[in-house]
Formats: C-alpha cells, sequence, structure tokens
C-alpha cells in the first residue's frame, strides 16, 4: 500500500470542497457538550428545515431508531383511553386526502378504513417469524384473536372454517404484488463486506478508535496522558502508530509503515483523507454519504471532537486542539487495513478494494406475504362482507388500502391522536378557567420571581395557596445577567446564561475581608491535597500496595454508612468537611472597574447603565415596572446529587447548564445599587426606596433554599423577610410532597412533612438513579401574565413565562422573548421526546452500566461509543408530545413576530412545537397549523376542580389533567 | 456467650451457606412457581435476610473461636455419594481464616444488596440480579468454608456462573454478552486446574480435604502430597485456577470488560469477592505451596508480572471503570507477591483492605464529574499534572512505545487471538469438514427440505 502514497494533488478549492463535505456529513453528529456543561437540545436539530413529521421518519431511517413510540404502547394508549375515538377521527379526517373515497363500491370509504386500522392493533412479524407463524402458528395465524364474535359466523358459513380460510388467504395472495427489494447496498466497506463474508470490521476498528479517542480527549481520568496530543489527534496517533514494531492485531500488519510514511511526507489530514477515500474507492458523488456514514457509525465520539473543534470554551478541563479532519482521517486509515484484511483473509481479494464485485440483490418473484398476512387477518376483522375480498379487485383493493398504510403513518397519526387529546385538554382548560381569572392587587405582601422551568411552576403555585397575597412571576433564570461567573471555590470562570449568549461581563465572588479569605483557602488547600493524595495513591502500585492493608478497612465505615443511612453518613461527612473550615462572608464584585478598555470582548462587571438596563428590561417585560411590593424575591435553581454522571442535565437550562443562584444574587444586587435607582429614576421607572430585592438559590433535588447577602437587608424589612422565606420554606416543604407522589419508592400517603427527608435522601444517596425527574413530563409553555392561569393545577408540566401584553401593544418585548423561550423549550421538549420514544438509539439507556469516560461522558461498559442523550431514568415518565406553547398576544401581533422571525416560524410552521395564540381579552385561542392561526373550539365545558393541590393530587402517581384549585385564585 | 453448644455451633456453620441457598430457592420458587413478578420489597428482603443472618452467625462463630481459642469448628454431614473408594464430604470448616472472609463477604453482600433495592428499582431484570446475589453468595459461603477442595469447587463454580450471567445482565445488547462468554471461558479453562488438582489430590492422597497438616499453621491447609513432583503439579494446577478468577496475566484481559454489567455487581465481583477468591484458594493450599518452591516463586513471578502490567495498563485507561478495575488487578498482583513470599497474614489483611476499598470507589464511580469538581475546589487550582515522575523516569524515546503498549493493554488480546483462539477455531472446523465429508462418504448426499408456501402448510396443518 505504501507504494501508492504520493502527496495528492490538491488544488486549493478542493480543500475546501472536502471542508464543506466533513461539514455536511458532521451534521448528523449529536451535539452534545461534555456532561458537566449539559444543555438540552433537538436530538435532530439539524432537520429543523424538515416538517416535523418528516424529520422524524428522515432521521429513524438514517439512524436505525425509532421516529413515534412503538405499536404496542400507542394500543395501549387507545385501551386506556389516553386517546380517545374522537382524537383518532379527528387526525384521520385532517390527515387523509380523499377520507370520503370509497376502496371499492359497497366497501368502506378510506376515513373508515384507516379509523378501523387504527383501532386493531396485532403484530405483523416478518422474515423467519412470519414463516414460523405461517407454518406453526396455529389457530392464531388463521383467525384473528380479536374476531368479532358476529363476523365469525359468517366466516363459518361457508362451510368448515379451514375451507372458507384458505378461501380468503388464496384469493388476497393471487392479488399480492411481488416483494419489492428496498434493500439498496449501503456505500461503506464495512456494510458491503459484513453483507458477503458475515465479519463486522467495525468490531476490529472501533475498539481502537475508541481508546485513542478518549486517550486524546481526557480531561483528567489517566493518570498518565497522551504524548504528543497537545499537537492534535493525527500527528498523536501518527507518533504512536508511526513506530515499528506494530501492534500484532492481524487486520492492522503494515500500518506502522504507512503511517510512518504518511507522516514523513507530511500528509494533511485532508490529504490523508483523499487519499483514503481514493483507495476505498469512492466516487465524486458519494462522498458526502460516505463520510457520513462513516461518522455516524461511531457518532458519540466523533460528535464530540466536533464540539472540542467548535466550542473550546466548553471543555471541562482543558481545550485540547480536537479537529473532526484528524479523527476523519484516522478512521479512514483504520477502515481501509480493516477492510483489505478482512477482502483478503475472507475472500481472498488482494488488489484494490475497488475491484472487488459488490453483489446487487436480485429481485425475488416471491409474493409479499407478510402483507398477505395482514391483510388476511384485517379482512376478518373487517366487516365487509366475507365473500366479497373473493373478487379479484376488492383484494387488490384491499391489499393496496392495507400496504398505503404502513406502520410508520399509523404510528405518526396515533402520535398526532396523542398529542390532541393532551392539547384539547390543556386548551379546554386555559379557556374556561380564563373565567376566573384572578386580579392583581396592588398591596402584595411579597413578590417572587422564578426561573420559567417547569419544575418551579408547583412551587409557585403552592406559594400562592399558602399566601394568597404573593404574586410570583416567571423570567428566564439567567435573569437578564448574561455573566461569566467564578464562585470563591471555583477554579475556573464558566458563562451563566443560554448557550446562544457569548457573555460579556465577568463577574466574581470575593470574599469580604481578605485574612479571612487566605485562612480559609489555605484550610481547604490541605484538605484537598490529602484528599487528592488518597484518590491517586489507592490506584497505584507502591502507594496503593502499602496503604490498602492497612487503611483500606477504614473504608467499611463509608461503604455501610453511605448504603444503609445516606443522609446521616452525607451529615457526617459534611460537618467533617466543615470542621475548622469556616466559609467568609462574601459579595459579587458586580461593578465595572473604570479603568478598563471597554472594547474588551469579555469586562470585568457592569457599568451602572448597563445595570439599569437589565432591571428595566426585566421588570418591564414581565409587568412588573408597576406596583412592585416591599420585598422581591430572586430565585435562582439548580440541582445537586450524587452519583448522577448526568447531574448537570437537571441544572438551569437558561444559564446553559448551570446553577442560577449568582445570577439571582447579582440581578438583586443590581436592582439594590443606589446609583441603579438613580438612574432608573432618571429614565422615569423609579424603583420605591420602600423596596428590596433579595437574592435566592432553589436547589430543586433535595427543595433546600439558599438566601444570598441576607447582612445586607435594611432592619426595616427583617419582619416581611422572615415571614417570606417562613412561606417558602412552607411552600418547599408540599412542594417535595407534590414530587414524592411520582417517585414509585415513596409511599402514596406518605405525610407532607416527612417528604422533605425523601427529597433530601434522593439528593445524597449514592445508590439513588432517580435524584430528580428533572424536566420529565414537561409539555406546555405558557406566555403570559399569571393572574390568567393562577390557581390552575399544571401538574409541573408547564413553563410559566411572565408576560403582560396590556403594556406592549406591538409586541416590541414579546419578540426576544420567544426568541429565547422558544427554542430553549422546544430543545428540552425535544430531547425527552427523542431520548423517551427511542431510549437506546437517540437516548444513552439505562443508567446502570453507566461509565464516565474522560470527564466527558457515559460509555456502556469498557469500549462503547459516547452515549449521548437522557438515561432511561430520567424519562421512563415523560409523555412524548410536542411542547404545547400558548402566548397572551393579539393575533396579529403574533403574526407579524412569525414573519419577522424566520427561525421561529420555522419552529412553528414545521411543528416542531404547536403553537397557540390566547387573546388577552378574551378566552378565545387559536391554534397555528402549517402557520396559519386557526379558530379552537373548546370540547368541554368543565373540568376538574379541588380546593388545594393536595386534595387534587393525592393518591395519584399518574399525569393529572389541569384542574381549578380554589383557594390558589385571588379574587 | 463464649461457649456455644457444639450442636449449635454445628448449625450456625450449616447456615452460613445453607441460608443463601435457601433464598436462591425461595426467590426461584417464587419467580417461576407463581409466574408473576414479585413485589421488589418482597425479593430484597428474603435475600438482605438471607445475609443479614449469615453476617450474624459468621460473627457469632468468629467470636467464639476467638474468645475459647479454639482453632476451628467444623460441621459433618456425611457423603454425598461414595463411588468406590471416592467419596463427595459434606464438611464445613470454620476456622481463623475462613469465618473472618465470611463475615466480611456477609457484609458486603448485603450491602450490596441494599443498595442495589434502589439502584435497581424498575429494573425488567430485579428479580434474576437478586437471585443471581444470593446465587453468588451462597457460592463464596460454600468457597470459603469448605472443607475439602471438592466442595470448594462446587461453590467456585457457582461464583464463576453467576459473574458470567451478571456481565450479561443487559443481554438485550451483544456486548455485554459477549463479555461474559469472554469471562465464561476464561474461568472454564482455568476450573480445569482446580479440577486437575483435585483428581490428583484424590489419585496420590486419597481425598483433598483441608486440614491442619503441620504444626504451626494458623488455619487448615491442604494436605500435602507426599512426592515433591506431585505437589508442583497439584500447586501449578492451583495457581493456574487462581489466575482466571483472579485475572491475572495472561488472561486478565476479561476483567475491564465485565464492567459491561449493572455498577452495583461490578463493585461486589470485581472490587470485592470474586477476584479475591484466587488468593483465597492459594492461601487454603499454603502447605502445598511450601513444599513446592518452585511454583511459590512461580506465584511471586505471575503477581509480579499482573501487578506492573496492570499499573502501566491502568495509568493509561481514560474511563473510571477500567481505570479501577486495573488498580484491582494491580493490588491483586501483589496479593499474589506475598502469598507466593509466605506472608500469610499481610496478604489476608491486604484482601479485606483492598476489597473495601475498591468496592467503595466501583459504587461511588458515577460520581466522578461530581467528585472531580469538588477536589478541584478544595485544592483550590486545576489539578496537578500526574504522570510526571513516569515520563521523567521512562526515556523519551520508549515513551511512546510504551504508551502504546498501555493503551492496547498489552496486546494480550491480539495475541490471544492469533496464538490461542485462531488456531482452535481452525482446528475444530477442519475436524467439522472431515465429519461432513465422512457423512456424505457413507451415507450420501441428503436433499434439503423444500419450501412451501404459507397456505400449503395451513392446509397440511388440516
Amino acid at each position: 500500500m505504501s507504494a501508492q502514497i504520493h502527496r495528492a494533488h490538491t488544488p486549493g478549492n478542493a480543500q475546501s470542497t472536502l471542508a464543506a463535505e466533513i461539514e455536511e456529513a458532521a451534521t448528523w453528529l449529536p451535539e452534545q457538550a461534555p456532561l458537566s456543561t449539559f444543555v438540552h437540545h433537538n436530538t435532530l436539530h439539524h432537520l429543523e428545515d424538515l416538517p416535523f413529521e418528516e424529520a422524524v421518519v428522515v432521521g429513524s431511517k438514517r439512524l436505525r431508531t425509532s421516529a413515534f413510540q412503538s405499536e404496542a404502547a400507542f394500543a395501549e394508549h387507545l385501551r386506556s383511553g389516553r386517546i380517545q375515538r374522537r382524537d383518532v377521527e379527528a387526525v384521520v379526517d385532517a390527515r387523509t386526502e380523499q377520507p370520503g373515497r370509497l376502496l371499492f363500491s359497497g366497501g368502506p370509504s378510506v376515513r373508515e378504513f384507516r379509523g378501523f386500522r387504527l383501532r386493531h392493533y396485532f403484530e405483523v412479524p416478518s422474515g423467519a417469524a412470519l414463516r414460523w407463524t405461517l407454518q406453526e402458528g396455529g389457530a392464531g395465524a388463521q383467525m384473528a384473536s380479536g374476531v368479532d364474535e358476529l363476523r365469525r359466523p359468517a366466516i363459518l358459513a361457508r362451510g368448515p372454517e379451514a375451507a372458507s380460510l384458505a378461501a380468503l388467504w388464496s384469493a388476497l395472495e393471487a392479488s399480492a404484488p411481488p416483494i419489492r427489494e428496498s434493500h439498496a447496498p449501503s456505500g461503506r466497506w464495512r456494510d458491503r463486506l459484513r453483507d458477503k463474508t458475515g465479519i463486522d470490521t467495525d468490531e476490529w476498528v472501533h475498539p481502537l478508535l475508541i481508546r485513542l479517542s478518549a486517550a486524546f480527549l481526557d480531561q483528567g481520568v489517566a493518570y498518565w496522558r497522551m504524548p504528543d496530543r497537545e499537537m492534535g489527534f493525527l500527528v498523536a496517533f501518527r507518533r504512536l502508530y508511526g513506530r515499528r514494531v506494530g501492534p500484532p492485531a492481524r487486520w492492522a500488519r503494515g500500518l506502522p509503515a504507512l503511517v510512518a510514511s504518511q507522516e514523513k511526507l507530511g500528509l494533511s489530514a485532508e490529504e490523508t483523507i483523499e487519499w483514503a477515500l481514493g483507495e476505498l474507492g469512492v466516487t465524486q458523488g458519494q462522498r458526502v454519504d460516505y463520510l457520513r456514514d462513516t461518522l455516524i457509525s461511531l457518532r458519540g465520539w466523533a460528535g464530540m471532537m466536533k464540539q472540542f473543534e467548535h466550542r473550546p470554551d466548553r471543555a471541562p478541563v482543558e481545550a485540547l486542539p480536537a479537529r473532526l479532519a484528524d479523527y476523519l482521517a484516522v478512521q479512514l486509515i483504520l477502515d481501509l487495513f480493516a477492510a483489505k484484511a478482512c477482502a483478503r483473509d475472507a475472500l481472498d481479494h488482494a488488489g484494490p478494494l475497488a475491484g472487488l464485485p459488490t453483489t446487487i440483490p436480485v429481485a425475488r418473484a416471491e409474493r409479499d406475504s407478510a402483507l398477505v398476512y395482514e391483510s388476511y387477518l384485517l379482512a376478518q376483522l373487517s366487516e365487509v362482507p366475507f365473500e366479497r375480498f373473493l373478487e379479484p379487485a376488492v383484494a387488490r383493493a384491499w391489499l393496496e388500502a392495507v400496504a398505503s398504510f404502513g406502520s410508520i403513518e399509523r404510528r405518526c397519526l396515533l402520535h398526532l391522536a396523542y398529542e390532541r387529546r393532551h392539547r384539547v385538554e390543556v386548551l379546554d382548560a386555559l379557556a374556561i378557567h380564563s373565567r376566573t381569572a384572578s386580579s392583581r392587587s396592588d398591596t402584595a405582601s411579597f413578590q417572587a420571581i422564578f426561573c420559567i422551568d417547569d419544575r418551579e411552576e408547583s412551587t409557585r403555585r403552592h406559594l400562592e395557596e399558602i399566601e394568597p397575597s404573593v404574586e410570583t412571576f416567571g423570567y428566564a433564570g439567567f435573569f437578564g445577567v448574561a455573566m461569566d461567573y467564578r464562585g470563591l471555590d471555583d477554579v475556573r470562570s464558566r458563562p451563566l446564561c443560554p448557550v446562544v449568549i457569548q457573555p460579556a461581563h465577568r463577574v466574581s465572588e470575593v470574599s469580604a475581608s481578605s485574612p479571612e479569605h487566605e485562612k480559609y483557602m489555605t484550610r481547604r488547600r490541605r484538605r484537598g491535597v490529602a484528599q487528592h493524595a488518597s484518590v491517586i495513591g489507592s490506584r497505584t502500585l507502591v502507594r496503593g500496595g502499602l496503604t490498602s492493608p492497612f487503611f483500606g478497612p477504614l473504608s467499611t465505615i463509608p461503604l455501610v454508612g453511605r448504603v444503609l443511612f445516606p443522609r446521616l453518613a452525607h451529615r457526617i461527612a459534611h460537618w467533617l468537611e466543615e470542621l475548622g473550615v469556616e466559609r467568609p462572608v462574601t459579595r459579587l464584585a458586580i461593578e465595572a472597574d473604570p479603568d478598563q478598555d471597554i472594547q474588551a470582548a469579555i469586562r470585568s462587571g457592569y457599568t451602572i447603565d448597563e445595570m439599569a438596563g437589565v432591571v428595566a428590561s426585566a421588570l418591564r417585560t414581565m409587568g412588573l415596572d408597576q406596583s412592585l411590593s416591599p420585598l422581591v424575591l430572586v430565585v435562582g435553581h439548580g440541582s445537586s446529587s450524587l452519583n448522577n454522571p448526568h447531574e448537570a442535565a437537571h441544572d438551569c437550562g437558561a444559564t446553559g447548564g448551570g446553577r442560577g443562584g449568582p445570577n439571582a444574587r447579582a440581578f438583586a444586587a443590581m436592582a439594590n445599587h443606589p446609583n441603579v435607582r438613580a438612574e432608573l429614576a432618571r429614565r422615569g421607572t423609579p424603583i420605591s426606596q420602600a423596596v428590596w430585592f433579595l437574592g435566592a438559590y432553589h436547589n430543586t433535588c433535595d427543595d433546600g433554599m439558599t438566601y444570598y447577602d441576607e447582612d445586607l437587608v435594611p432592619s426595616t424589612h427583617a419582619a416581611v423577610l422572615a415571614r417570606a422565606k417562613k412561606t417558602m420554606a412552607a411552600a418547599c416543604v408540599r412542594e417535595a410532597h407534590e414530587r414524592c407522589r411520582r417517585f414509585e419508592t415513596a409511599a402514596l400517603t406518605i405525610a407532607v412533612d416527612q417528604a422533605l427527608e425523601e427529597a433530601e435522601e434522593h439528593a445524597v444517596d449514592l445508590a439513588q438513579p432517580r435524584p430528580e425527574y428533572g424536566h420529565a413530563t414537561n409539555a406546555v409553555c405558557l406566555v403570559g401574565r399569571r393572574q390568567r392561569t393562577r390557581g390552575l393545577f399544571l401538574d409541573r408540566r408547564a413553563f410559566l413565562v411572565s408576560y403582560d401584553p396590556t403594556t406592549d401593544p406591538d409586541g416590541a418585548r414579546l419578540a426576544p422573548l420567544l426568541l429565547a423561550v422558544g427554542p430553549v423549550g422546544a430543545g428540552i421538549n425535544l430531547e425527552y421526546y427523542f431520548s423517551f420514544v427511542d431510549p437506546a438509539g437517540y437516548g444513552c439507556g439505562t443508567k446502570l452500566p453507566h461509565n464516565i469516560v474522560g470527564l466527558l461522558g457515559v460509555m456502556d461498559g469498557h469500549a462503547s461509543d459516547l452515549r449521548t442523550g437522557l438515561p432511561w431514568q430520567m424519562v421512563e415518565i415523560h409523555e412524548p408530545v410536542r411542547l404545547l406553547v400558548v402566548v397572551e398576544a393579539r393575533k396579529p401581533v403574533l403574526e407579524k413576530i412569525l414573519a419577522d422571525q424566520p427561525g421561529l416560524m420555522k419552529l412553528v410552521k414545521n411543528g416542531w412545537i404547536q403553537f397557540v395564540c390566547w387573546d388577552p381579552d378574551s378566552p378565545d385561542l387559536f391554534v397555528f397549523e402549517k402557520g396559519k392561526p386557526q379558530p379552537y373550539t373548546p370540547e368541554s365545558k368543565s373540568f376538574p376542580s379541588a380546593s388545594t393541590s393536595l386534595d387534587y393530587y393525592r393518591g395519584h402517581r399518574e399525569h393529572l389533567p389541569p384542574a381549578h384549585i380554589g383557594v390558589g385564585v385571588r379574587r | 456467650m463464649t461457649v456455644i453448644s457444639s450442636t449449635w455451633t454445628t448449625a450456625l456453620l450449616v447456615a452460613l451457606p445453607a441460608l443463601p441457598f435457601l433464598a436462591v430457592l425461595a426467590l426461584g420458587i417464587l419467580r417461576w412457581a407463581t409466574g408473576k413478578r414479585a413485589e421488589e420489597r418482597i425479593v430484597w428482603a428474603v435475600l438482605y435476610a438471607a445475609f443479614a443472618g449469615t453476617a450474624l452467625a459468621s460473627a457469632l462463630l468468629a467470636f467464639q473461636l476467638f474468645a475459647t481459642e479454639r482453632l476451628a469448628i467444623e460441621a459433618n454431614l456425611g457423603d454425598w455419594f461414595a463411588i468406590g473408594h471416592y467419596h463427595f464430604p459434606w464438611r464445613l470448616r470454620g476456622d481463623r481464616l475462613s469465618l473472618p472472609f465470611a463475615l466480611f463477604a456477609s457484609i458486603l453482600v448485603g450491602v450490596v444488596a441494599s443498595f442495589s433495592r434502589k439502584y435497581l428499582h424498575r429494573e425488567e431484570g430485579f428479580h434474576r440480579f437478586y437471585l443471581l446475589l444470593g446465587l453468588f453468595g451462597a457460592g463464596v459461603e460454600l468457597v470459603v468454608l469448605a472443607g475439602s477442595l471438592d466442595l470448594l469447587f462446587f461453590g467456585w463454580e457457582m461464583v464463576g456462573l453467576a459473574s458470567a450471567l451478571l456481565i450479561a445482565f443487559f443481554h438485550d445488547r451483544p456486548k455485554p454478552v459477549e463479555h461474559a462468554l469472554r469471562a465464561f471461558v476464561t474461568y472454564r479453562a482455568c476450573d480445569v486446574g482446580l479440577l486437575a488438582a483435585i483428581v490428583w489430590m484424590h489419585a496420590t492422597t486419597g481425598g483433598a480435604a483441608l486440614d491442619f497438616v503441620g504444626p504451626g499453621l494458623r488455619w487448615p491447609g491442604l494436605v500435602v502430597p507426599s512426592e515433591a513432583r506431585d505437589a508442583l503439579i497439584v500447586a501449578f494446577l492451583l495457581l493456574w485456577a487462581s489466575i482466571g478468577k483472579s485475572a491475572q496475566v495472561p488472561l486478565g484481559g476479561w476483567l475491564p470488560r465485565a464492567m459491561e454489567g449493572p455498577t452495583p455487581s461490578s463493585a461486589i465481583f470485581y472490587g470485592a469477592i470474586s477476584v479475591h477468591l484466587g488468593p483465597y484458594l492459594l492461601l487454603r493450599s499454603a502447605p502445598v505451596l511450601e513444599a513446592a518452591p518452585l511454583a511459590a516463586w512461580a506465584v511471586v513471578a505471575v503477581g509480579l508480572a499482573t501487578a506492573l502490567h496492570a499499573t502501566f495498563v491502568g495509568r493509561v485507561q481514560s474511563d473510571i471503570k477500567s481505570a479501577l478495575a486495573y488498580a484491582s488487578m494491580t493490588q491483586l498482583g501483589l496479593i499474589f507477591v506475598e502469598i507466593g513470599l509466605g506472608l500469610h497474614l499481610l496478604a489476608l489483611a491486604h484482601i479485606v483492605g483492598h476489597a473495601s476499598v475498591r468496592s467503595l470507589q466501583i459504587l461511588r464511580s458515577p460520581s466522578l464529574l461530581h467528585d472531580h469538581q469538588h477536589l478541584e475546589q478544595a485544592m483550590g487550582q486545576q489539578l496537578p499534572r500526574t504522570g510526571g515522575h513516569l515520563e521523567g523516569l521512562v526515556p523519551a524515546k520508549i515513551q511512546p512505545w510504551l504508551y502504546r503498549h498501555a493503551l492496547e493493554r498489552g496486546y494480550f488480546d491480539a495475541l490471544l487471538i492469533d496464538w490461542v483462539v485462531e488456531p482452535f477455531y481452525r482446528t475444530f472446523r477442519a475436524l467439522d469438514r472431515m465429519e461432513s465429508r465422512f457423512e456424505i462418504w457413507a451415507g450420501g448426499e441428503a436433499e434439503a427440505p423444500d419450501p412451501t408456501s404459507g397456505l400449503d402448510l395451513l392446509e397440511q396443518r388440516r
């Protein structure tokens, strides 16, 4: 092979073509960042230009995944009433061309046939299972189990049962079309060779490629790092594998010589790829497909290389110079060696691969017996008179109707019916609840601003139930403070803002007094060094050998303690850690340094003007610029848990997968700043001196609250603060209790005051793979005034965004709000959708065998692809429906925003979200279909009601439809 | 308390393996007799109760043993069967090696059973997991308390079976099954060593009992064959048996692969108990090793080679479970060295200490990101770069070579495939071809059955 190496003749534009080809192929790679900065995103983001229903099918074919829930799951939904008959009828009507056309004269209409087909679920086996069913299946194969008792006599009337069934079978079989071979040979040699020889060359290549990629990207697990990895993946690979005395694996013989000669020639990654593609015999037209299929075969690792290339700032510890082209070059070289070895060993083919003949599957003349079988069972189930099927025209029409309504089409319609039931429940509730809407008061005892997160819906509801004079608001959890933040304990700063924003301000947490700070840091460091030494020591030869016989048995104490008494053990561990180390009082260094370069990409702190802008814009959007109460809590959120690689996935999406406490603290500091107040007064939106803002942090896993800078609160506010904290604490207890109903390990009868303990245990228990359920079950996003939804039980399934349409007639503030909320909400919702419908293909499967690699992600076992998406334990209770975004705004305002914002329009028109307009002055709702609003007619006149949330949810584990909660409404 | 009547001690001793066995039986009946999924709570309670019972019983016995300064407690339940002069004795020995070990194992299995109750909650194979965990626990108690190698072998096999089936716990994916098979094949290949040792013992000494065979023994050991040659053979066979179970060079490749199972089973098998059964067997056969110095040196050599191999390979592993697997292997290598050198008490302490550390580390391994961040914060800086002194020790020219060697895990897989697996396959394929040629020669060619259409078959059936 080495003889054929030459510096490929690559003119400049060929280089850029290849770069473009790689980029196009790489759109299929998962966009997941390292787990410590987990941000939810639409798994099929790159297909958003297609309508949702089409995109999921395209994705499922390419990635061999599921597009929708399984038919068995839908059958269960039909049985349980989760999907109702009228939902099926409505979607069939809406999605069928010529629904009234008859299949054959005297037969059912297309609409009737489809409705009938969707109501009957049975498995149609294929391949060997089908042959077995036909040969051995007995009565099940001959008479559909669900054949109506009334139909049975009609079948039997034609003589002995077997004879009539045989007649039916042969009539259908005679008219059945031959099987159409849809098996197109894939381009990759691995697929072609596997078809021919049964040998999977990826089994040779992938383990090596996984080890190399993991070692290259490793952020600090390995003790000894890969040599020369600072020079890039390809260089590091060549330095390792270009040595003589190569790896003894048979398929890789000759690899060192080739790699060494390419290194000597100084071939770039692009040149190497060009060379390898030539050797593999890939023609011009197939290049993108070949590259794409190659990348997809190990998409987790390829995707991580791409992440490091594009977002080095999101590397957990060290940004390595990764390039997808480098990775691809290595993969193609290895693929080439494996393919050649396979061709040589199994097919005795020694020449270039291109000379290897590819078999073209011959179309078989067999009848499509799966179709015949399906039609045969359906014929028995249908109400069509039995003799009709013996007419060849009828048999043909029947077969055609069955064939044209395949599994994907059926599941698509069932999915729409499933979504429709949920939509109707929510929209009906909104329409009816509008009539009892609360009023706003000018005398709120305190106000609380939360993140829009669906998990805060219940916290807000309980707060309002406990103290009806409280007002709550929802705002994206970074509170407009897009900063690069470094806490007192943090080693490096991290952005706390949505992923799409590059923060321009750096804010640090600093000690109020420096001697105390020094003492604190020294003591901590001393412990850190000891801890680090023990971690490393236990794994090495000499230190491990010296320590484990003598100190090892001490490990049984935490081992037994952590498992049998998780809360106690955690408290003791925490106490030991804090012992003698007192955290100093801190402040945020929020004010800009006046001397710094204002042109810099990232500056320290905010100017007074910028702070005033942040505060004013947030308050105005929420309709909070008038009527502020004396105390305003600003509550950020995050989640902490143990033994959970996906811990960051439970944090705040609006802070880019970080914890939003510092943002809340910064916002409060800004709003309290005297100069900011002065500036706001100058702008004509003054904040009264009687108003105090207080930042807080809500841990959604253990339902604990932390308040910041309490020592700065004026003594005049002490009483109201004490009361607010008490109310918040009570709300957190109830919120924990409501959460517990979803945990099967907690009894449904658990007392309210025990719930907090249960939640705390979930957060600190090593054995707990479900610390919290996160965004699971999210389904709705409501943008509008809280008083219209106050007192509505939304089951922690709704993002609640505060927006006051009455003060924003032209929608100037709504557009940026929707631009932020739409994609973020859709990203969370769709990631849950995909990870639920295909937990192994789109999600990362069960957590139990997960193995953290390189501080980047998880593998199954010791050498698998990097598993992206969400683990099953996080999504198992989810309902896969697209986000129902209801916006309180006038119809023309919304239409104009959509027309002006193509990105938003794409989501709405292609149906990645369900979009609804809610008129501010009436209960009227308009559902957008293909980008056009259509008036919505409620189906029901009433909906459940209860006096408190507890009364409503107590004793239930399942999803609960919206309900009217008496005490929540303020009259 | 100090003097429990001998009937009671016998009963307690028998209860140690019997309780887990009964638990397995109960779980089996619960599953197959009712045909339903039993409640997780009940499944857990059955197993937890059994191991709480064994922990209590072994604690009582150990207390009794040390308080009365007795050396061993024995339970003889007669023979299972006897053929000619061979008989299979039901004989258990509780002594200063086995009782602490049994206590330790019971506690760990109980802890893991408790852990798994939440960890495996809602998992399809919940019941299966507990059944296999029980089987493993029962096997361990038998290995530990067996009064002869015959009985030990019985437990040894159960441990191997449970281990392989738990690696394949997620059997809907191909990889776990593949890796389970790899472990199983390794176990079986090495079990031959134990079996052959038993046969050899019976042939030369008329039995394979564990007794106080010489003066100054702390615990019962294997009877030493009178001929030095026989002792050497038996010692080598036992070493061979323990190489597989304890993932020593060159057969340790299955250990990182075994991490495909659920985390708690990985912890108890490959961090704690199962991998330490090899050294346990060697501790039991210490008199034979002493009688065969060559074999003792071989134990040292295998251990040293493993420790060196694993420490290098482990240092480049970038996933936490492989890193821990190789860290385990490193310490196991050292334990082998200690046994080979006759440092039995140190080896015992090393086993217990290492098992405690490692099982906690594996159970906690999903916290790596959390712990790493925490550690960085405590140190107030990015964690210091490791591997510096290694890079200083190894000449720069050799570094890439050594690194690749470690990254490819010593090439043991490729070598095993080329030198063992492939020749094995080739031989059997050749035999297969010969056989079919012989069949054709002997009986003529048979005609393949004609595939018929579905309906024909339907009609034929009527």
